[in-house]
């Protein structure tokens, strides 16, 4: 009907802006982590650096912890919460609206307000934790190495489980009723409806959530930037904030392309098998 | 429970209202509680501040942090900053996203799938893996530290998903009438501007609270490409705030509140578009 070009000129513009945006700096990239500074041809020796680096492993098992850690609860907070604000109550319209807050809220501004909640002298949770008994005497929350990381998964899991929330929300209103009265007919009681109905069918939107959540995670750098700048002693380096600093602390940016590549690399990796083995996978719970 | 005695509210096997109760109680509360817990710190005096245990309601409420943050610190420069890089790049990413989910959404043409993807390969691309060559090519082009700069680079994060977004709120209007304008001579521009825009107008508020907020809370791109506080965003100002000022806490707290504040308003007046729109995808698709 119309001619070819019509639609591509419609298109063209945004194609261009992201081509120069991601597809040269992902090709340059490559270039630069097998460079050194003068242009010269290095072969491996930036990524043999870069992996020789103490800091790498210890950032490397940091970010797995930090984005597993941080996707288990937000996934199963995220739907627990949808559930129950699916639920019939007064005030459900207000409780949403509030449900919303922590993930409206900028990202550093939850940080700069869980570091002065998690602050060891005059910290609100020390308090509220020691008035009761819970503990003895006040802990340094961001100065303790057993501490320091779950207190940043638990900060970005409060973060975005409403994200979750709302998008599992909306699949658990796209259900027929027929299934919760067929369901009602064989004597199913809440539960048995959590688990044999509302589960599988929000199957999809949970797996399509989870490997955003994936993403954010590897992306993530605000909360532990703004917090800890990967300290006390790296126990909180993640690989994005170990870029950045060797981009911009030390100005090794070819060292830094490196790790980018074998960031990139694992990423796509990641996504890739979990599209694979759990997007396309049928659901077998019916 | 017998199917005879139906009714026309659906009535579901729900959980018990205590429960219900209890649980919606905890949820508000650990939404809710740092907010709160920002907000009044940010009028304490010093001495409320720092004391143990901590004093819950401030007796005597003060506007002294937020006259430090307001006139004794960069802040309200870095404000400015940010709303001049959120206002332009969510205008560009706005009409860019306008033309190219038009062209996916009427036109057909060779390498459209390969394309689409290519658009949301972006969304699933990790920045942080970027930022060594987007500085080099921002530092070639004389980009570094501009508001330039900053509004291309947020094309990255914005585009994908606005261009996504905008394609199935234009995929959902019917043909029909575009056709029919067609027919009474308008061309396609115009049938884009008058027709299928207006009635997407639920889509397009949805791309612009989404690319203003993202772009308002971003953090990596501006920590590398805008270091002078000439540019500075807020992000970026609100985390320097601690070391600048030695870590004030109230002063700290009330930057936050200021930043929060036009998100809070801008997300709560159209919370009702944006979640339909964002949430139209996931259930749709």
């Amino acid at each position: 009907m119309v001619r070819q070009s019509t639609g591509l000129l419609f298109v063209l513009p945004a194609l261009v802006v992201l081509a120069m945006l991601i597809a040269y700096p992902v090709f340059y990239t490559g270039l630069l982590s097998v460079t050194d500074q003068q242009g010269a041809f290095v072969g491996t020796n930036n990524f043999a650096a870069v992996l020789g680096a103490r800091a790498t492993p210890q950032a490397f098992w940091n970010t797995l912890w930090w984005v597993g850690g941080s996707i288990v609860f937000q996934v199963i907070l995220g739907v627990a919460t949808a559930v129950l604000l699916n639920q019939n109550f007064p005030g459900r319209g207000i409780v949403r609206s509030v449900t919303l807050i922590p993930w409206v809220i900028p990202g550093i501004v939850a940080a700069t307000t869980w570091a002065w909640m998690f602050h060891t002298e005059f910290g609100i949770i020390n308090y509220m934790m020691t008035a009761p008994g819970l503990i003895e005497a006040p802990i340094g929350w961001l100065s303790n190495r057993d501490t320091v990381l779950p207190v940043m998964i638990a900060i970005n899991v409060w973060k975005l489980f409403p994200f979750v929330a709302i998008m599992v929300l909306a699949g658990l209103q796209s259900i027929p009723n027929d299934l919760y009265e067929a369901a009602r007919v064989d004597g199913a009681n809440f539960w048995h409806e959590v688990w044999h109905i509302m589960l599988p069918q929000v199957r999809p939107v949970i797996v399509a959530v989870t490997l955003l959540l994936v993403i954010w995670g590897l992306n993530s750098i605000t909360i532990i930037y703004a917090i800890t700048r990967g300290g006390p002693a790296n126990l909180t380096l993640i690989t994005p904030i170990q870029i950045f600093r060797l981009a911009f602390e030390s100005f090794q940016f070819n060292q830094a392309a490196a790790l980018s590549v074998i960031f990139f690399a694992v990423t796509i990796v990641v996504v890739f098998i979990y599209i694979r083995y759990l997007a396309s996978s049928p659901a077998e719970a019916k | 429970m017998s199917s005879l005695t139906t009714t026309d509210t659906p009535t579901r096997t729900g959980l018990g209202m205590p429960f219900i109760i209890v649980g919606a109680i905890v949820l508000v509360l650990v939404c809710l509680f740092p907010f709160a817990w920002m907000a009044l710190s940010s009028v304490k005096t010093l001495g409320e501040l720092y004391t143990v245990p901590p004093i819950w309601w401030p007796a005597s409420p003060t506007w002294e942090n937020y006259r430090t943050v307001l006139f004794e610190s960069n802040i309200p420069r870095y404000f400015l900053n940010s709303v001049i890089i959120s206002v332009g790049s969510t205008g560009l990413a706005l009409i860019l996203a306008i033309f190219a989910s038009y062209g996916f959404a009427r036109f057909n043409f060779r390498g459209k799938s390969w394309l689409q993807s290519f658009v949301l390969i972006g969304q699933l691309l990790p920045t942080a893996a970027i930022i060594v060559p987007l500085f080099i090519t921002l530092r070639v082009l004389g980009l570094v530290n501009t508001f330039w700069g900053l509004i291309l680079v947020y094309m990255i994060i914005t585009l994908p998903l606005s261009v996504w977004m905008l394609t199935s709120y234009f995929k959902a209007i019917p043909v029909e009438l575009e056709e029919a304008a067609i027919i009474d001579g308008a061309s396609r521009l115009g049938v884009l501007f008058r027709i299928t825009l207006p009635l997407s107008l639920p889509g397009i508020v949805a791309v612009l609270v989404y690319a203003f907020v993202t772009t308002w809370n971003e953090f990596i791109f501006a920590l590398c490409f805008a270091t002078d506080s000439s540019v500075k965003t807020l992000p970026i100002g609100l985390a320097e705030f601690s070391t600048e000022f030695n870590t004030d806490w109230g002063a700290v707290m009330a930057a936050s509140v200021v930043m929060t504040v036009p998100i809070a308003i801008l997300f709560f007046s159209m919370q009702k578009l944006f979640v339909g729109g964002l949430t139209a995808g996931a259930t749709k698709g």
